[in-house]
């Protein structure tokens, strides 16, 4: 069995769909270094995941049967080190987490790591918000903040949100059985400071440090403004009814949100109401407090989970009208544009599919037959015909049509 | 001084004593407890897990396996996440708040509940399939469409008798009843397969829109057909008594199961975790074959439309009914039989009644040990 495994098991929004961009890029190259990272297919740890803690998802579940075992079966026919990585991991439930450590050979002898990529909640809010309005909620942004502040945390909302950001909790479950040196917190740095910190920090955690990786970019997750988040909200209660969670995914979250209103860099970004810092600071500080206390390994610095306080702000629930307008021109442009492409392309495989059936009537008919077809093609354009046919068919006793 | 127990302490062994009890098949409420035990385990069962434990004892007398794997369950899919027992432990400022159990939802208990049902299901497997009859060659060509909850059971039975749909030139048979019972129907044909919304969330969502859902909408079912084979051989059915002379056979056709509101809700809230167990084909046999025996015999009230779409109902059936003889199909039976008159008796789904339910059938069926997921 692997002698180590490094679970990275969140947070969303913290930079990694990038880090699992290029651990699966790099497959040969790790494996080189004797690091396995077992997918078969990219999404191979978010089915893995799906599959342990038994959560559908828009349809995608039955792809997902059995994924966890198949990982974890992966992870212990390797020898070295292995990296599993998917962010909703972070709200698995206790007996759950039991079943993954021991499928990975915790408490056999394997060296089990928890790495957690922590971002500032003023951040990690409003890009929550986001993620949902993406993945088809029609939330508004105050009800959204309403949700999450209610200490009972019985909604749905409030529930996933807790569960995969509060990083004592999302510790404590996977972490208790661990010792704290095995348990580290990757920190990601504050906005507007060097690109490639985080990725040293991830590189540092995960032991990556010496190889030669491949750290273009592929899948960049670009995020959405004001306007054009509330435009997806509203598209989303407009059509969510009527538009099936497969056609959504290409329509809506692919071709419109990041890849046609993401990239409307000019209008306001989403960030946390003014009103709400002060609350989001003694969170954040309650969290920096018990992080320290408990002497997890911090790859990075605590102090940059404090979030610096919002300067603009921009309501989403009220946006400017006309940004929203020349938003909605932008995504009707885009489905014009890609309507014309599929009409085209149906007028194509119209054609294509023409030509392959008269090639197949050439092929196999006999000379014959085709005389016959071409009378009764002339008989069938006359009333008279038409009478003569139904005769001969009834005489005939069986009917050539079919039902 | 050496060896007084913190309050810390006592309230761990309190609670780890209660789950002794309940595994013994204590029904004391947690808030009523009053014992110790030893710490047995990794971590303390979530509230939810010890609740629904506490229930099946109520009910009857859980087996072993039974009671390990309702402590060791997770409650699938989303939701509120394992809870800790209130004064079970120093209270953390993280993490969601502690509950007493017997204040939790049935819902909660409920999705539990689910879980494991969907996993006996996957050990029990599917019936053997019945075999077709061979098909007579006398048989009368014909195709059956419309509400598929009346529908599917019927066609399973003629293809039995050797009389499968098909055929040269086949009748059009579009099989309803009246709205509301259709209604009903389609909810519980989705509730069997893919599951989805709730019986008044779905619902509210069709009246809200002023739209009938597709498979109780024989209007457009009879058009789809007739556009394909023409006016004429497209025949609504309103009443099932026609059909045998229809399909040409002399015994009666089967009427489809009649389970209550609350077991289709269950089969419904099943449908989501087994998703995840097996594919959609397997998936659909085994909430139609394996559940649907085991729901035999559940007790309760039909589904019913609530009272406050009732007008909305037979408002929309007599537009079908008049879209239908406009067309001017052939209609076996009363038109008017489209038309629910009185409010229909019957109840929607309540969360304590199904939850009633996933204890029996937990009680009935979940004794063994789950074996390998069968392919």
């Amino acid at each position: 069995m692997s002698s180590r495994v490094l679970l990275h098991v969140g947070t969303p929004k913290t930079g990694t769909s990038y880090l699992q961009d290029v651990l699966f890029r790099n497959r040969k190259t790790l494996a080189a270094g004797r690091i396995r990272y077992p997918a078969d297919r990219f999404d191979a740890h978010f089915l893995a995941a799906l599959d342990l803690m038994r959560m559908p998802w828009g349809g995608l579940e039955a792809e997902a049967i059995g994924a966890w075992d198949r990982l974890a079966e992966q992870v212990r026919e390797h020898r070295h080190t292995s990296i599993i990585s998917h962010e909703i991991l972070a709200t698995a439930s206790r007996s759950q987490i039991g079943r993954a450590l021991t499928s990975l050979g915790h408490g056999e002898g394997a060296e089990v790591h928890i790495v957690l990529s922590v971002r500032d909640l003023v951040r990690q809010i409003p890009a929550e918000w986001q993620e949902n309005v993406k993945h088809r909620s029609g939330i508004g942004y105050q009800a959204f903040l309403d949700e999450i502040r209610e200490p009972e945390r019985e909604g749905r909302i409030a529930s996933w949100f807790w569960g995969v950001q509060e990083i004592p909790d999302i510790l404590d479950r996977w972490g208790h059985d661990l010792p704290p040196e095995r348990i580290h917190v990757v920190t990601v740095p504050p906005a507007g400071g060097a690109p490639e910190l985080l990725w040293k920090r991830f590189s540092q955690a995960f032991g990556l440090d010496g190889l030669d990786l491949d750290l273009e970019p592929d899948r960049a997750n670009p995020s959405l403004g004001v306007p054009e988040t509330a435009l997806i909200r509203r598209i989303n209660r407009a059509a969510n009814r009527d538009l099936a969670p497969a056609d959504y995914r290409p329509l809506v979250r692919e071709l419109l949100a990041h890849q046609t209103l993401s990239r409307r860099r000019d209008s306001p970004r989403l960030a946390l109401p003014p009103d709400v810092y002060p609350w989001v600071r003694d969170v954040e500080q309650a969290w920096v407090d018990e992080i320290t206390v408990r002497g997890y390994d911090v790859v990075g610095d605590l102090a940059e989970l404090l979030g610096a306080p919002p300067s603009d702000w921009a309501d989403p629930d009220r946006p400017s009208e006309k940004q929203v307008a020349g938003a909605a021109v932008d995504a009707i442009t885009a489905l014009l544009l890609d309507n014309a492409r599929l009409r085209h392309t149906e007028e194509r495989l119209d054609r294509e599919l023409a030509e392959t059936r008269s090639a197949l009537e050439r092929a196999y008919l006999r000379p014959t037959y085709r005389l016959r077809e071409k009378v009764v093609r002339r008989l069938q354009r006359g009333r008279v015909g038409r009478g003569l046919l139904r005769v001969y068919r009834a005489a005939r006793g069986s009917s050539s049509r079919s039902a | 001084m050496a060896g007084a127990v913190t309050d810390t302490e006592a309230a761990v062994a309190r609670a780890w004593g209660w789950v002794a009890a309940l595994r013994e098949g204590a029904t004391t409420p947690w808030r009523e407890f009053a014992g110790a035990g030893d710490r047995r385990g990794h971590y303390l069962p979530g509230a939810q897990q010890l609740e629904l434990l506490r229930r099946l004892n109520a009910a009857g007398r859980p087996g072993a396996t039974l009671v390990e794997r309702v402590l060791t369950a997770s409650a699938p899919g989303r939701g509120r996440p394992d809870l800790e027992l209130v004064g079970a432990a120093e209270e953390s400022r993280f993490g969601p708040r502690p509950v007493d159990p017997a204040e939790l939802p049935d819902a909660e208990l409920a999705r539990v509940a689910t879980g494991l049902i969907a996993e006996d299901l996957v050990t029990a497997g599917p019936p053997a399939p019945v075999r077709d009859g061979r098909p007579r060659p006398w048989r009368r060509a014909y195709r059956l469409v419309g509400d598929p909850w009346l529908a599917d059971p019927i066609r399973a039975e003629l293809r039995r008798r050797g009389r499968p749909p098909g055929g040269k030139r086949p009748t059009i048979l579009v099989l309803g009843t009246d709205l509301g019972t259709m209604l009903a129907d389609a909810w519980t044909a989705r509730s069997f397969a893919e599951g989805g919304a709730g019986w008044r969330e779905w619902l509210g969502g069709f009246v809200a829109h002023d739209r009938t859902p597709p498979r109780a909408d024989l209007v457009t079912h009879a058009r789809t057909w007739a556009d394909r084979v023409g006016r004429d051989r497209v025949q609504i059915v309103v009443s099932t008594e026609h059909l045998p002379a229809l399909v040409g056979v002399r015994r009666p056709l089967p009427a489809p199961p009649a389970y209550p509101a609350d077991a289709v809700d269950l089969a419904r809230r099943v449908s989501a975790p087994l998703g995840l167990l097996v594919l959609p084909e397997l998936r659909a046999r085994l909430l139609h074959e394996t559940l649907g025996a085991w729901l035999a015999d559940a007790p309760g009230d039909r589904l019913g439309i609530p009272a406050a779409h009732v007008e909305w109902v037979q408002v929309r059936a007599a537009g079908m009914r008049d879209a239908l003889l406009h067309a001017g199909y052939a209609v076996h039976g009363d038109p008017d039989a489209l038309v629910p008159d009185a409010p229909a008796e019957g109840s929607t789904p309540d969360d304590a009644g199904v939850l009633r339910l996933a204890v029996r059938l937990l009680l009935d069926h979940g004794g063994r040990r789950s074996e390998e997921v069968p392919e």
